[in-house]
């Protein structure tokens, strides 16, 4: 089997997935966020989410108070920050365009429309009564480009690509959702809540992750902290849990190792199934919650050490700087935009 | 005026009853003592469609062009905005025919023009012989001292061709110019066919129409013919500037046409005088690169040294015979304005034919007969300096005011060579949709040619339209639009 794939292209559809699936998180969070914040009296409001992306440093430069106003302007329609819904699928959009002769028309077709109907977007459309409805427009949005990815994309070696970039990007949302809430556990700000309030915490946090009705099937009694964190962290029916998108990534490797024998995949693929394993005996622990902390730590740096990997191993990055986290600062220009960022 | 009469519907009113082609060329009306059957056909039809309902789909047919990124590109400090050519729906038609005649006429004009190439970087016979001024050549920014004694397989240099041709009152076609670097717009070619069958089936039916959609297989097929030696695995690629350039589509479309990967120069290098792109399996040979790119920007060892578009060492593969560019560097010298007035000697001197199709009648003003006739007749002349940096300078006859025109002469007696005169031409016209109504607007015609061992020319071409009533400027920088574009098939029903 000959390969043609360009590594600039196997990286710009990497992104591609990664930004859509960064837009459709985001999205996710705050219609929970909007739909369940009465829930929630522990002041906490609508900072956590900051605290979530680890944005409260750049907030500030912009907002004095984390208001809801002002969060949902900083992550829906401010294009200066890289991870407002509006400049991730702008990113996806520039992506697309380096990979058009790629990807279906249809595929660009749909992103060109979501994209502009996003613009046409106002304060106004984000208001606390449109808020849920806006954000639920923009989610269908980035299913629809997903989903359209999934009927037309060729199952050539690009694919693989699409999917790793899904996955960790899953996965990092997935961690992070889960550190946040955990930590907020662990300074006791939840000891302070009626057993109602605390339940619609959890209520909420498995919302954001589309997780809500799956957890009712599978413990169908009450909200057990350790169970919401190892289903989120550990379920393998879960598509948004961290271990099933660890098992996606691992197919998805060992694709490109096995099926387009790309003998460069070897050592992503090593990592990632160690990834997996460990992952497997975190699950064994006794004390889960208590190293919950830990654990996200650990995952949130495999997701960057295997998105290093693949850019030493496919993209033709320096292995100091793959994933290092840099392009922020480089990103003034439309054009660097295409050139991808790593995660926020 | 009669054949418009007679096509009209009595009694009641129609879409074109109002057309009026004056004493312009008509393409939909065509030889008016001697009307074409399809011509007439097509023209009732449209007869018969409303004008709210032609506007309507016209402009469905605008939105579907954008959705499906069928745009060139504008850039503001923000943001890219996606622009469309403006489409007008009712198709030009050129009759088997005539089809014949330009078919002929432009694969006699690009093969005379690669032999030209030939000589002017091997044994320059042409100079000797004293048919040509070496120095229009030689002087010209536009030659390449590294071709000199390059030999591009097939003895091919223009792979790709897109020749400019107006037709005058009479209906005659005549080459306004040739484009032999990186002739663009057949991407429209293509697009505007497959719009018309989607938004307008009802007019096309029963009409057999030459295809236009298998292009990207004949390029990638003649660009095979002037491949390296290659045992295995032959690779073209497309070699674009990037997403900033305002005809990235076409090479979107060019690549996804031909099934190759769509390079850019930082997706490319040089290693032993031989060419590779990264992939993700690593780095993989490449042999045929169709370059959307122009000259100066190709190689930095050789020309821009600040280029970064470019791949550096690549001339020195291409010396080696280890890649082939399509098309070659250094082909400028043979579309220039200057070269163009010698281009029916160019035609007579290598192939020893009269040429099929003319040129504009062109004075080369450092021809004392030609000089002398033009400073007559200068009322009546358009007058354009021959520099590389063409353009401007030029100065219209029949609209100068005495001043102009006496500057004009005073330019041509201190340096005649530097000038060609043409007389005006009126272009023909064709019917169009404007804001409510169909009227006639001039168009030209731009047919793509593709080269390997020989040359096949793609049945009809990109159709400009000069939008503004009256306007003979059929650039899209300037109001221009396209059409679709009919060949018709000799001989069907």
């Amino acid at each position: 089997m000959t390969v043609t794939l360009l590594s600039r292209h196997a990286e710009s559809i990497f992104w591609l997935a990664r930004y859509l699936e960064r837009a459709e998180s985001m999205a996710r969070i705050l219609e929970a966020q909007s739909s369940f914040q009465r829930a929630r009296p522990d002041q906490e409001g609508w900072a956590w989410i900051l605290a979530l992306y680890s944005d409260q440093e750049n907030f500030a430069k912009k907002f004095s108070e984390p208001t809801a106003q002002n969060v949902i302007a900083y992550y829906v329609t401010m294009l200066e920050n890289s991870s407002s819904i509006q400049a991730c699928v702008r990113a996806a959009r520039e992506n697309a365009r380096a990979l058009r002769p790629l990807i279906s028309t249809d595929m660009w077709m749909q992103l060109n429309d979501f994209y502009a109907r996003l613009l046409g977007l106002t304060e106004n459309d984000f208001s606390e009564t449109k808020l849920s409805r806006s954000c639920d427009s923009i989610k269908r949005g980035c299913y629809a480009a997903i989903g359209v990815a999934e009927n037309t994309l060729y199952r050539d070696e690009s694919w693989p690509f699409f999917r790793l970039g899904l996955f960790i990007e899953r996965a990092d949302q997935t961690s992070r959702l889960l550190d946040v809430q955990f930590a907020q556990r662990a300074t006791g700000v939840m000891q302070d809540l009626t057993p109602e309030q605390q339940a619609g915490v959890w209520n909420a946090l498995l919302r954001s992750a589309s997780a809500y009705h799956a957890f009712r099937r599978a413990y169908h009694r009450g909200f057990d902290p350790a169970d919401v964190a190892r289903f989120l962290m550990l379920d393998m029916q879960l598509p948004r849990s961290v271990a099933f998108c660890v098992g996606e990534m691992r197919r998805m490797v060992r694709k490109l190792r096995c099926q387009f024998a790309l003998r460069n995949a070897q050592r992503a693929f090593d990592r990632v199934e160690a990834f997996q394993t460990e992952l497997e005996k975190a699950g064994g622990n006794g004390n889960f919650l208590a190293e919950l902390h830990v654990l996200n730590d650990w995952v949130q740096r495999e997701l960057i050490g295997l998105t290093a990997e693949l850019g030493a191993a496919f993209f033709g990055q320096e292995k100091e700087d793959a994933g290092a986290g840099q392009g922020s600062e480089q990103k003034q220009t439309i054009s660097s935009q295409v050139q991808s960022q790593t995660s926020p | 005026m009669a054949t418009v009469t007679l096509l009209r519907n009595p009694g009641t009113s129609a879409t074109l009853d109002g057309y009026d082609a004056d004493a312009f060329y008509c393409e939909l009306l065509g030889d008016r003592d001697n009307p074409n059957r399809d011509l007439t056909k097509l023209w009732h039809r449209l007869q018969q469609m409303e004008l709210t309902d032609l506007a309507s789909r016209a402009k469905d047919a605008e939105r579907e062009l954008f959705m499906l990124g069928i745009t060139f590109t504008v850039y503001n400090e923000r943001n890219a905005i996606d622009r469309i050519l403006p489409f007008d729906v009712i198709p030009r038609v050129i009759t088997a025919s005539d089809w014949a005649v330009l078919d002929a006429g432009i694969k006699q004009r690009v093969k005379a023009l690669n032999l030209f190439l030939w000589d002017v970087y091997h044994e320059r016979h042409i100079f000797k012989d004293g048919m040509l001024p070496a120095e229009l050549v030689f002087a010209n920014s536009n030659f390449c001292p590294a071709m000199v004694d390059y030999d591009p397989p097939a003895g091919t240099y223009i792979h790709i061709s897109g020749t400019d041709i107006i037709r005058d009152d009479h209906g005659r076609f005549l080459v306004l110019e040739d484009n032999s670097r990186t002739p663009s717009g057949v991407s429209y070619v293509v697009e505007n066919r497959h719009l018309m069958q989607r938004a307008f089936p009802d007019l096309l039916e029963g009409f057999a129409i030459e295809p236009v959609s298998d292009y990207g297989l004949h390029l990638a097929n003649k660009l095979g013919e002037v491949a390296p030696p290659v045992l295995t695995d032959l690779q073209i690629a497309l070699l674009s500037p990037g997403v900033f350039n305002s005809a990235y589509f076409e090479h979107i479309f060019l690549a996804r046409e031909m099934g190759v990967p769509l390079v850019e120069g930082r997706d490319l290098f040089v290693e032993d005088d031989r060419v590779f792109m990264k992939t993700i399996a690593g780095p993989r040979p490449v042999h045929v690169i169709y370059r959307r790119l122009n000259d100066d920007f190709l190689d930095p060892e050789v020309f821009d040294k600040e280029s970064l578009l470019g791949v550096p060492g690549l001339m020195r593969a291409v010396r080696k015979g280890n890649v082939t560019l399509a098309n070659a560097v250094g082909t400028g010298v043979a579309d220039d304005k200057a070269v163009y007035a010698y281009v029916p000697r160019i035609i007579r001197y290598y192939l020893d034919e009269d040429p099929i199709l003319p040129n504009v009648e062109t004075y080369i003003c450092r021809e004392p007969r030609a000089l002398t006739y033009t400073l007559e007749n200068l009322d009546k002349l358009v007058v354009k300096p021959v520099g590389e940096s063409g353009g401007y300078g030029i100065c219209v006859g029949p609209k100068a005011t005495k001043a102009q025109l006496d500057e004009c002469r005073e330019l041509l007696k201190k340096k005649p060579d530097n000038y060609i005169a043409q007389p005006m031409i009126n272009l023909s016209v064709c019917p169009t949709l404007v804001e409510d109504a169909v009227e006639p607007r001039h168009v030209d015609l731009r047919p793509f040619a593709v080269t390997g061992r020989e040359t096949w020319v793609l049945p009809g071409g990109l159709t400009r339209v000069a939008l503004p009533k009256g306007s003979i400027v059929v650039n899209s920088s300037q109001g221009g639009g396209t059409k679709d574009t009919w060949v018709l098939r000799g001989g069907a029903h």
